[in-house]
Parts: C-alpha cells; structure tokens; sequence
C-alpha cells in the first residue's frame, strides 16, 4: 500500500460511471424489458449528468440505445430501467423504492449505505479512496433482476 | 542591454512565482484531473474490463496539497486511517520537505513542526519539549523503522548530527499522548521517523554535507544508502558518519568560569541501518553509536578539560505479518535492544559511569476488519529489561551490580465509522513487576465531510518510570506520572492547493516524577512522585502546496497559568515554563524556479524566554526573560547536467541569532550556544539500478 498517496477532493464522476455501465452489462432484465432503448434516469441535477449524457451519446448496450433521461421530482418517474440516485436526493431514496414497488428498474444509489435503504446498489469508498460497492440481493430479486457472479465477486453483498 | 533584457526574461517567471507566494494567491482553481485522463480520454474508457474497475479511484487525480492532507498514515492508530481522520493531531513530513529545506539534522526538522522546542539537559544533551513541557526522560517516544530509540535507562533520547535526515522517507509525529498504543515513552508524543526502503532506493546513493560556522566547522558528514527489490526479496542498507559540532561560541557558567565549544562540543555519529525482508517475512539490525565531547558537566566548567560521553545502541527486529484471511492481519514481532547512554570515564567529582541495559521485547497483534465501518486491533506486548552496571560499583538501589524488570502489556482498539461521525476507542493496560499497574483508555471522535473536517478527542497517558528513577526512588517508591489530554482540532480545505487547521488542547499531568536533591545533610538525589504539571494552548496550520512550489505557516502558543506545580519548571510569570517561548511562529516555503533549481527559506520566530541566568548571595536562581529572537535560513538546491548528481548550498541562521538551548528546569546549567550562521554544501549522487 503507498501510504503517503492522498486523494483529491471532488468527485470522479467518470469513475461512478464507469462502474454503472457495468451493472447494465453484467445485470440481466426480464426478457420483457430486454427490447427498445435502455434508459438510465438520475433525479434532480447532478454532476454525473454529463456524464451519462456523454455514455449514452457514444455507446450501446447489446445492441440497444441508451438513452439519459433527467427527472426533477420523484412524480415524474415512470418507464426506465436504472436510476442513480445522486448524494442530493438520498432522502428520497425509500420514497423512489415504494414509488417503483417491484418494477424492473435497478435502483443505484451514489451514498455508502443507500443498500440498506432500499437501493439494490450503493457505492462506497474505502480508506484508499477505491471505489467500490454494496449489493442488496433481497432488492434485485423483488425487482426481477439477475445478476451475475462476476460482478457480485467484485462487490459486497450486504444482503 | 541586451543581457540586462535576458537576466530580466528569465527572472520573469520567478518573480511572478515569488509574488504569488508573497500575497498569497492560493485561490487559483486548477481543472480537475481525474484519474481517468491517465489513460487516453476517449471513449475507450467505457471499453474497460471489469477487473480493472477494482483500482479506480472514487476522487481522481489528487493535487499535491490532497495527497498530503489525505494520506494514510499508521501512527495514530493501528489500522492505517488519512491524517484528516486519525485520531490524533498529526504532523507528516515528506521526503520532499527535507531534502528541500537543507535541513541539517533532525534538530532543523522537528523545530518546524508546531508545539516541539529543544533544550539542553546535562553534559551537552540536547532533548525534546513538546507544548512547552519538557519531555526528555522517556515522555516522548521516537521510533526509527520501529525501533524505539529512547534508552532504557534514563529514557532519553539526544539529538544533535545524529542520523541522517537524507535517509528519511517520512516522518508522523502524534503531537499528543500515544500511550493507548505504544505504552510508557508517549506521554506527550510519539516521532515516527520511516527512513527509505528498498523499493524506494532501487539503488545507491551517496550524500555528503560539509557546514562551517563564523569560527570553525559545524558539520563533516557523509551517508550511503542503498536498496534492491527483487521479486519478494526486498534488501537495503544505510550507513552515516557525521563529524559535527554543538557551536562555536563561549559556554560560561554560573560561577565565571568559561570555554571556547570549538573544539570542545563535538557530536560524532557512526550509524548502519540494515533491512531484509522477504514476503511478510523481515529483519533489520541498526548499530547507532554516538559520542558528544563536553566540557559543561552539570552547569559547571569541566576543570579537567574535555570529556566523551557515548550512547552506544543496537537494535534489531524479527517481524512476521501474514494476512490470515480477508477481514483478518496477524503481526507479531520479536526485538532486541541493547542500549549503554552517557557512558564516560568520570571528571571533576563526578565518577566513572557504564551501565548497559537490554530489552527483549515481544508483542503480537491481530487486525480485524469485521466490515469497512467497524476495526478492532488486539494484541499483547511484554518485554525483559536487564540492566548492568559494568564498573562494578554497587550502582542499583539493591546494593547489586544488576537489576531485572519484566512488563506486559494488552491493548484494544475498536474503530466505528458511522455517517454522521466516526467513533475510536482503546485502552492499554502495562503490569510493571517495579512499579505496579497503569490502564490508560481513549476515545476519539473524528469525521471528514467533504472540505471540512474535525476531531475531539481524549487520552489518558502515562510515563513509565525509568531504571534511573526506580533506581534513586526515595523511601516512598515511584508510580508512574499520569496524562489527561483532551484536544479539540477543526481543518477546512479552501481549495485544492490550500489547507487550514487550528487545534487546540489541555494537557495535565499528576504524579509528576521529579528529580530532587534531599535537604538534610546526606545532600542525596533522588527521584520522587510529586506535584502536578501541564499547558493549555492552542496551535494553527496553514499550507499551500502547488507543483511548483509550497509555503507553510504555523503559529504555536501554550500557557502553564494554574497547570504546574512544580518548582523547578516555574518561572515568575505563571503562565510560562523555563526554556520555552510561549509564542512560537514557523515558516518553510519553497519555490521550483525551474525543473532544475528549487530556492527555499525557513524561518522560527522565538517569542521571549525564560531561563536561570545565575545564583544569588543566598543560593536561590536568578531567573530573567531572553530577548526574542528569529532564526532565517536558506537553501538553494540543483540537479546539475550529470544525471543524478545534485548540489545544495545554503546559510542556517542567517541573522546570526544564535539560538541557545535553555534548560527547562532549575538544575544548575546556564544556557547552552547553539551553532553560529552557518554555511553549508551538500553534494549528493544518486545512481539508479534499471
């Protein structure tokens, strides 16, 4: 471990997406939702924005568009696949849960500990400022989600 | 005219450089760099594998300011925690700092740092304060690679051209109590010097420094140091031979009588440092042999003329860590230390003195990560002192030529890292077969959010009674000296190149172990447990850290109004102790005026100081203020066309205020004269393995 290497100060928001992209990759959606154009929604602004603007601009999922769709309020959600939940609106985060009851949307949060919450994935940090994250299996189930061992080996599940 | 225009061309940049320093413009906003741009920011980003998400960092690219401020750093706890959340107020020194500062030795280092003074104790040792408390006789522990350097005897550990400061890598001081985790010698504050290793050598490098002060040379010094890894085999060596001297002023004590220190002060170190390690596997041996000159005894002219005293050490370190699981570390460690401090042949009335001692010490500890939010550390140390008088002359209290201690030791740390708040609690408890039991807890509260953080936190310490005060305890015996401290301390990040902090602290400590002389006519001297003694203050940091250059600014204060009890550290005015200025202004700034040249200033601002200027007709001190004074020192260092070749020039004390070292107790020793101006040259080669 170099133990004299500090961290920068704002977030790397290239680095969440990143990991993001791989969730839509390595996480399976029931064959219903599997047809048309992914969208990743995020609520109210944040500066992961333009990133996902920029994802969604240049790449595809198997063959499917993405699309980036912004919400303002948690009453606009409706028709999407994933949404990040942004450190802003964490409050909201139970709310969006019961709003989307067990729709296949996978719900990630940016907070540590937004797993336990509701949000089936959660992103942490940990003391070398490594990104990494949590897995809520219970939430991806009841959302009818699969997801892969390659990624569940990379992250933590919490339940 | 035309090479007037050049001159001017070329001093452009640095003179902007210089004026941004000078007014202060730390709110210059560099772009974010993230750590992504390090591949090709494109795209093929998102083309990534998935094994290669595991090292992405969550924050990007740091600054230089970041990387210094969010280091991870061990000393405060034993689960590596960044300096803005250790549970401790931290000092970290670089590489960089040092090599840039000219510093001399580790006096020119650690008077930098906010809170630590030097004085002088007896027969020219220069010792350790910390927050205006005098901390030589084990009350603060000094690590080097984990070796603890304080004697077994008397606690002390001297400074003075002693090691070489090219050889470090790092230093983490607790500027507070340490004692949770490392026992009895961090009473007050634990250094914690890291010198380079292996993988940080890759190679060889040979320094040598020549100083020369108004009337004679101050230092003749020259170190090695070498280091390979290969594979799993890590190896490294570092050897230094210093030929220095403590001033050339006059030393005059309180009875007239005086001497010319050039000539008459030297400090002489021979020092190895050897390390081999082989996976979790490593051992080290260090030889440390230093001897000083003198001719001040205890405050009084040496008639005799010039004496040696030697501090001869040997360390060595047999360590094992192994990661047992994921969640769980095992460390376990055997050292040895043998140790002979100020071993001389005796003059005046004062006799012979060899006493060796050697402490075998043993300690195990287990690191369990139960979850990223929740640490514990456990372990247990014990060690064996065995201590010899080699003149055979009735030395130890039992009549005997030798004397034997056993301690042990547990400790426990548990670490909590809550949203709101993250929480450290530990406690260590020694069982000493001379002087009983000590249990010090502590407890932490620290958290990091975003640009801001803070910590408040309490320690209980303790300083173990050394073989010397066992050894002269009088008919009452000798306890340890308890701590409490309590340390409150806010940091605020103002932009990525710019950090501010203030803490502020109270320190008090009961049983005070005090050296004295008995009234009746046996004139004895004896060691007792009495009185209460401590500072309050306050201390604050401002760093500004860019590539091409850095400035740092601290301001300490204490006071001992209604803290101290003890005579022999009081001074007319409560608030202040002997030796030690209440006001303390540090200032290390450099600039890199091209890839080639770095230019570099410190300067210590001194506020008054007390010190015992003389006896009266009746016997009692005579106790008067010292002027303040300012210490102003530059260094100009070049990596000149030879690859790997580097020269340094510079000028310590540059007023030529010469500082002197005051002893921080009433014990019979006028001021001691620090070096004069002082110019140096430093010439260092280093040749790197491919």
């Amino acid at each position: 471990m170099n133990m004299s290497t500090g961290y920068a100060q704002e977030k790397d928001y290239k680095a969440y997406t990143l990991y993001v992209y791989n969730f839509m990759k390595y996480i399976e959606w029931p064959e219903i939702e599997s047809k048309g154009d992914f969208i990743i929604a995020t609520i109210g602004n944040s500066p992961i924005d333009n990133e996902f603007k920029t994802l969604a601009k240049s790449k595809k999922l198997k063959g499917r568009n993405i699309v980036f769709k912004k919400y303002n309020s948690v009453e606009e959600i409706d028709n999407c696949h994933l949404i990040f939940i942004p450190s802003k609106e964490y409050a909201t985060l139970k709310n969006i849960n019961s709003i989307i009851k067990q729709k296949s949307i996978l719900l990630v949060s940016e907070n540590e500990g937004g797993a336990y919450k509701g949000a089936s994935i959660s992103f942490a940090v940990n003391d070398e400022d490594e990104l990494t994250f949590d897995i809520n299996r219970k939430e991806l189930e009841n959302h009818k989600l699969k997801i892969s061992s390659t990624l569940v080996n990379l992250g933590n599940v919490v339940k | 005219m035309n090479n007037l225009l050049n001159i001017a061309l070329f001093l452009r940049p640095v003179v902007k450089k210089i004026l941004l320093l000078l007014f202060l413009i730390p709110f210059a906003v560099k772009s974010q760099t993230d750590s992504l741009l390090l591949k090709k920011d494109s795209i093929d980003i998102y083309d990534m594998s998935i094994d290669e998400l595991i090292k992405l960092k969550a924050h990007g690219v740091p600054s230089e300011m970041e990387s210094l401020i969010n280091s991870l750093i061990s000393v405060a706890s034993k689960k590596p925690l960044n300096v803005r959340e250790s549970p401790s107020v931290i000092t970290l020194i670089t590489e960089e700092e040092i090599k840039n500062s000219g510093a001399r030795d580790l006096i020119d280092v650690l008077r930098l740092v906010p809170g630590i003074n030097f004085g002088v104790d007896i027969e020219g040792v220069v010792g350790i304060g910390m927050r205006g408390n005098w901390a030589i006789e084990g009350k603060v522990l000094v690590l080097l690679d984990g070796q603890e350097l304080n004697e077994t005897v008397t606690g002390t550990v001297t400074f003075g051209n002693r090691y070489a400061v090219e050889h470090i890598k790092r230093i983490e001081i607790i500027r507070g109590p340490g004692s949770a985790i490392y026992g009895g010698y961090a009473e007050y504050g634990v250094i914690n010097i890291i010198t380079k290793q292996a993988e940080d050598l890759n190679g060889i490098n040979i320094t040598t420094t020549y100083g020369q002060m108004e009337k004679d040379y101050g230092r003749k010094n020259l170190s090695i140091s070498a280091g390979k890894r290969i594979n799993d085999l890590r190896i490294s060596f570092s050897g230094f031979l210093g030929r220095g001297q403590r001033s050339d002023q006059i030393y005059k004590d309180y009875y007239g009588d005086s001497y010319s220190m050039a000539g008459n002060s030297s400090l002489n170190s021979s020092f190895a440092n050897i390390a081999v390690s082989y996976k979790g596997l490593s051992l080290r041996a260090i030889g440390d042999y230093y001897n000083c000159i003198i001719r001040d005894g205890y405050g009084e002219v040496i008639k005799q003329g010039p004496v040696k005293t030697s501090f001869n050490n040997l360390f060595s370190e047999l360590k094992y860590v192994k990661d047992l699981n994921k969640k769980l570390n095992l460390s376990a460690r055997v050292n040895y230390k043998n140790q002979s401090p100020w071993k001389s042949n005796g003059y005046d009335f004062d006799l012979p003195y060899f006493v060796t001692s050697t402490r075998i010490f043993q300690n195990v500890s287990l690191n369990y990560n139960s979850s990223r939010k929740l640490n514990f550390v456990f372990g247990s140390e014990c060690y064996q002192d065995y201590a010899i008088d080699r003149m055979k002359s009735g030395y130890f209290s039992n009549g005997g030529n030798n004397k034997n201690f056993q301690n042990y030791a547990g400790f426990f740390q548990g670490q909590l890292k809550l949203q709101p708040i993250n929480l450290i609690f530990g406690t260590r408890f020694d069982s000493h077969s001379e002087f009983g039991n000590a249990l010090v807890p502590r407890v932490g509260l620290t958290k990091k959010y975003d640009k801001f953080h803070y910590k408040i936190l309490f320690s209980r310490a303790f300083k173990s009674p050394t073989i010397d005060n066992i050894n002269f305890a009088d008919s009452k015996g000798i306890k340890p000296e308890y701590t409490n401290v309590y340390e409150a301390e806010i940091g605020y990040k103002i932009n990525k190149n710019s950090f501010f902090s203030i803490n502020a602290y109270d320190i008090s400590t009961t049983q005070a172990i005090v050296y004295y002389t008995s009234k009746d006519s046996s004139n004895t001297d004896f060691y007792s447990n009495f009185g209460y003694t401590g500072t309050k203050g306050i201390e604050l940091e401002y760093r500004f850290k860019e590539k091409w250059g850095y400035f740092n600014l601290n301001y300490a204060y204490y006071s001992s109004t209604n803290k101290s009890s003890v005579d022999v550290y009081s001074t007319p005015e409560s608030k202040s102790l002997l030796a030690f200025a209440n006001h303390r202004v540090n200032l290390n700034t450099g600039i890199n005026i091209n890839k080639n040249l770095s230019l570099n200033s410190t300067a210590s601002y001194y506020g008054k100081r007390w010190f015992v200027s003389g006896i009266d007709s009746a016997g009692n001190s005579i106790k008067e203020k010292m002027d303040p004074l300012l210490l102003l020192n530059f260094f100009i260092r070049y990596q000149t066309p030879i690859k790997g070749f580097n020269v340094g020039l510079g000028v310590y004390d540059a007023l030529n205020s010469k500082l002197n070292f005051i002893q921080p107790y009433d014990g019979g020793h006028a001021p001691l004269p620090g070096p004069s101006r002082e110019f140096i040259i430093r010439l260092d080669y280093t040749l790197n393995y491919k």
